[in-house]
């Protein structure tokens, strides 16, 4: 178990090196200068060399590369361009207040994605289920940033119930503070999340009930309910618990839509707007977080797989 | 005094897309303590939903209607509130099930599922319920039980999670005990040892028992009364012997002789049933079994049979018959060489020498420990002649299969040689190897797997022609036609999939496709086991015929000795990667000289009542030992009754015991032939 999950960490934090080189190299390709983005059009071509000189920009990529590792080593992504602040002190700023948004949404779709798919599983091809597939297979399709905009015109504009613009508050007390206007964001990011994950569970719980010890622990004369919780529920966790892990991007993606929608100063929102700046310190900073809670998700979920499943767990035993 | 259980016009129905099934059509019958029934049928037959439905357990869709009653003591257990029947289910009627592998729960240790109806149904704490498990989980056989309970289900062997299923059922000391299948899924040797622990603890705690069995061999030895069921109903029920020797109904006549005995004669064809069951959402009019029967009439079309007889043997036939076919009523069999005499030719067609092949162990490599390997195959020879059948038996994790694709050519042994024809097979490349594979075809265990199901049959069939490219496309069509004939599979088959086919059509069109290419040697591994008993006649003569005429060698491998000693001439005995006997199949049969043999052998149940009950013991005790760390000297030797210090010591030779009959054991049961050194023991040991 040790073993594996010290094998587990040595390779994520090659894939982490992995995810630097390739961010570091994508976004040097990307054509138009950040010096350009940053002046503005009508720069001269001298102070355009003085920018890049100053930034470290007119060496080899190479070089470049390297004093990027050294500095991030030590927690230093540079300085943004636009915002001229440190990377970091931006990064540190937003990052809890992302861990709020999708923490919270992530539980909530989980809470409401798993028995739901045990139920649609339970109650397959009945009337039930098919509502249930249709609801998530729209909710699904349709584009992130429509179906905030649906939620905002419906809620704050139409009903005048919830603030359309998401807490503003510096602090993750200060955004607690104010849950009326953390409703729409997180209810946009839960459903989006819960129409996948309910998918999966279902067609994993499907599969777990035509197992023959579900029908085994029936035959004990256990209520259908305490089969379903004890043997049905784990076991069709398996499968979910890896995609889980693998779908952290999708869930940023969504964050990143979502915030620049409701306004919310996450990540998503920094990203967003140090792509449309070509604030490329930024941008580098903020697409390593992401490439690392993405590995990060994965060996979460290596590791709630290893501990739901004994088969795994007793390998080097 | 009502009887313990009495279950009177069940008739389950099962609401599908296509229709609705009648499983189960008016079954009544009783059981009292102590005695067990069993429940005797092809799949299909309805066995299984009897048993479903009398614990309420019945798939979606499915329910009893009708007058449908089931009394336990009395007491009726149809209409009851689902409340009520889980204090019945698992408490006064428990049930086994037949896959060990599947039935337990993977993420749960056994003591607690073992314990959990305990818990149920006792409402004792959680102590007192682990207490029972260990308690009952020692009754049926688990060594060291108090240690395992922490144990979790994939760390255990197939016979040892039987056992602990079985503990789960008797865990609340029911008072039936419904198994369902609970051996078809394990080796003869585990199977004799799972059925005398039924029995015994049937015994001992005065259960009543309805054992539900396609093999006619476990309904004589462990059955006391037999329903045989077809098509939904009871065709035929009556007391263990008499079905055996003077049954009253064609079907269970029929079913009885196509099943191939131990006793066979080679010689002759297997009876078969012609056709397949009819199909339950609209079953005909009349006698089910009409459009099989080989005594039907016009009154069998038309008029319904009911069960008729006394009370001691009830039948519904309108043309009932007197006792089993006889033994002529079947054609002779051509046979490609001359059965008796093991033929000694000038070169054989198939030649292996010593050969090993190794298996790294997966995931688990403990340091200091270096690699550790599963030892498949550890010096195997065998030889086989053109026109030769050549039967592989043993348990499962003997090296059989390893052996079999080593034969063909699908993997390559670690160390020794695979000759055809006088050719090494180790020292081809390309497309000479290619061309040499052609005579050399795999025919595999599961006709449905090894099909590819988006392919049609035709296409199927056609593409081993257009990998050798063999032929124009026309000519390919023309070969695909005539494989089909061959097979006896209609003309238009090429046109479906394989889906659209039944199991036993679907093994024709397996053995079809290894005809293809004309080989000379088919290897064919458990070619009839997921069939069933009627269908497996069938097939069993197709080999055989097919072998006459095309003048072919076989290699089967089975776990079922009477498959094995029907359609070979002669056998080798495996044991742990080690070839322990060969010889002619009445060397094997009748002069067995290797313990394992003589165990093997008599863990095999025949379906005759008398001889199953006269047998002591249960054949071999244990299990196979594992693969990695085999046992020193002798590898038997940890379950053989005779063994004796020499035999950790020293590993035995194959030593000769007659013409072509070798066997490897230091205190043989038979006297080995004097100083004359077995060739084959000069070659094992090389
Ligand atoms: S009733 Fe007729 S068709 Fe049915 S089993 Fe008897 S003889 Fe055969
Ligand atoms: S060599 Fe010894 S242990 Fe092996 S089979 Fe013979 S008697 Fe048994």
């Amino acid at each position: 178990m040790t073993a594996y999950l010290l094998r587990r960490t040595g390779q994520a934090l090659v894939v982490v090196f992995g995810v630097m080189v390739l961010t570091f190299v994508m976004i040097h390709l990307v054509p138009g200068s950040a010096a350009r983005a940053s002046l503005g059009t009508r720069a001269t071509a001298e102070r355009i060399a003085l920018f890049n000189a100053a930034n470290g920009l007119d060496r080899p990529l190479a070089a470049q590369f390297v004093s990027f590792v050294q500095q991030a080593a030590e927690g230093n992504f540079g300085t943004s361009y636009s915002l001229h602040q440190p990377v970091s002190t931006l990064i540190a700023q937003r990052l809890p207040r992302d861990g709020v948004l999708l923490g919270l949404s992530t539980l909530l779709a989980l809470s409401v994605a798993l028995p739901m798919g045990i139920f649609q599983a339970v109650r397959r091809g009945r009337v039930a289920d098919h509502v249930l597939t249709v609801v998530s297979f729209v909710l699904y399709s349709m584009p992130d940033f429509f179906f905030a905009l649906l939620l905002v015109a419906v809620f704050s504009v139409q009903l005048h119930l919830l603030p359309s613009q998401a807490p503003q508050a510096e602090s993750v007390a200060g955004i607690l503070a104010d849950p009326r206007a953390l409703v729409l964001p997180v209810v946009t990011l839960t459903l989006v999340s819960v129409a996948g994950f309910s998918r999966y569970m279902r067609s994993s719980a499907i599969g777990t009930l035509a197992q023959e010890y579900v029908q085994v622990a029936r035959s004990k004369g256990l209520p259908e309910r305490l089969v379903l919780r004890r043997h049905v529920l784990r076991n069709s966790l398996l499968p979910v618990v890896t995609v889980l892990g693998l779908s952290a991007p999708t869930v940023v993606a969504g964050a990143v839509i979502a915030e620049s929608v409701f306004n919310y100063p996450g990540m998503g929102l920094l990203f967003f707007q140090a792509a449309t700046s070509k604030d490329y310190p930024v941008m580098l900073g903020s697409t390593l977080v992401v490439g690392v809670a993405t590995v990060i998700g994965s060996l979460l979920a290596d590791i709630a797989y290893s501990l739901l499943d004994p088969r795994i767990r007793y390998v080097d035993a | 005094m009502p009887p313990l259980l009495e279950v009177r016009n069940l008739t389950t129905h099962i609401r599908t897309r296509r229709g609705t099934v009648r499983a189960v059509d008016d079954v009544s019958f009783t059981l009292e303590a102590g005695e067990t029934l069993g429940l005797v049928g092809e799949s299909g037959c309805g066995k299984s939903m009897t048993g479903l439905s009398l614990m309420g357990l019945l798939p979606p869709g499915g329910a009893m209607v009708g007058d449908s009653s089931v009394a336990l003591d009395g007491r009726e257990l149809v209409g009851l509130p689902e409340r009520d029947l889980r204090r019945v289910r698992g408490n006064d009627i428990a049930m086994v099930f037949q896959d060990p592998m599947t039935s337990l729960d993977p993420t749960k240790t056994i003591g607690h599922q073992v314990a959990e109806g305990v818990l149920l149904h006792r409402g004792c704490s959680r102590a007192e319920a682990a207490d029972r498990a260990a308690e009952v989980l020692g009754l049926v056989g688990l060594p060291h039980p108090r240690e395992r309970l922490k144990d979790y289900p994939h760390q255990l062997s197939g016979g040892l999670r039987q056992r602990v299923l079985i503990a789960m059922a008797l865990a609340n000391e029911p008072r039936v005990l419904i198994a369902d299948e609970p051996t078809t899924a394990l080796d003869v040797t585990i199977q004799a040892q799972i059925l005398a622990l039924l029995a015994d603890l049937r015994a001992r705690l005065g259960m009543a028992m309805i054992l539900i069995t396609h093999d006619m061999g476990v309904t004589a030895g462990h059955t006391d009364r037999v329903n045989v069921m077809y098509a939904g109903r009871i065709a035929e029920s009556t007391g263990t012997d008499r079905l055996f020797h003077g049954m009253r109904h064609p079907y269970t006549q029929s079913l009885l002789a196509s099943v191939p005995r131990l006793d066979q004669d080679p010689g002759k064809e297997l009876p078969t049933i012609p056709g397949m069951p009819p199909d339950l959402t609209d079953p005909p009019g009349g006698c089910r079994f009409a459009g099989r029967c080989r005594y039907a009439t016009d009154r069998c079309r038309t008029d319904e049979p009911e069960l008729t007889g006394s009370d001691q043997h009830r039948y519904a036939c309108w043309h009932p018959t007197d006792g089993p076919l006889p033994p002529s009523a079947t054609a002779a069999v051509p046979r490609a060489t001359e059965a008796a005499a093991p033929a000694v030719h000038d070169r054989p067609l198939l030649e292996a020498r010593g050969l090993v092949r190794e298996f790294p162990v997966r995931g688990a490599r403990i340091p200091g420990r270096g690699r550790r390997v599963v030892h498949a195959l550890s010096g195997v020879s065998l030889e086989l002649a053109p026109g030769e059948t050549f039967g592989l038996v043993g348990e499962s994790g003997c090296g059989k299969t390893t052996l079999g694709r080593l034969l063909v050519g699908l993997d390559r042994p670690d160390t020794g040689t695979v000759t055809l024809d006088g050719t090494d097979l180790g020292l081809l490349r390309g497309r000479e190897l290619r061309r040499r594979r052609r005579d050399l075809q795999m025919m595999f265990q599961d006709p449905f797997s090894s099909l590819d199901p988006r392919m049609r049959v035709g296409g199927i069939l056609r593409e081993p022609l257009q990998i050798q490219g063999i032929g124009t496309a026309r000519e390919q069509k023309a070969r695909v036609a005539e494989l089909l004939a061959e097979v006896g599979l209609p003309e238009r088959g090429a046109e479906l999939y394989p889906h659209e086919f039944s199991g036993g059509q679907r093994q024709r069109i397996g053995l079809a496709r290894a005809l293809a290419l004309t080989p000379k040697l088919i290897v064919a591994d458990e070619p009839v086991s997921a069939l069933d008993v009627s269908v497996r006649a069938q097939v069993l003569n197709l080999m055989n015929r097919l072998q006459a005429s095309h003048g072919l060698s076989y290699i089967v491998i089975s776990h079922d000795l009477a498959v094995v000693r029907y359609l070979a001439d002669r056998i080798g005995v495996m044991y742990l990667g080690r070839m322990v006997e060969v010889g002619s199949a009445d060397d094997i049969h009748l002069r067995a000289a290797h313990p394992y043999t003589a165990g093997l052998l008599k863990a095999v149940p025949v379906p005759d009542p008398q001889l199953e009950r006269a047998k002591l013991g249960t054949g071999i005790s244990g299990e196979l030992p594992s693969p990695v760390d085999p046992p020193s000297g002798c590898r038997f030797r940890t379950r053989c009754p005779l063994a004796r210090e020499r035999c950790a010591d020293e590993e035995p030779a194959l030593r000769l015991f007659g013409a072509g009959h070798t066997a490897a054991c230091h205190f043989p049961l038979q006297q080995p032939l004097p100083d004359t050194p077995a060739k084959a023991a000069t070659d094992a040991s090389a």
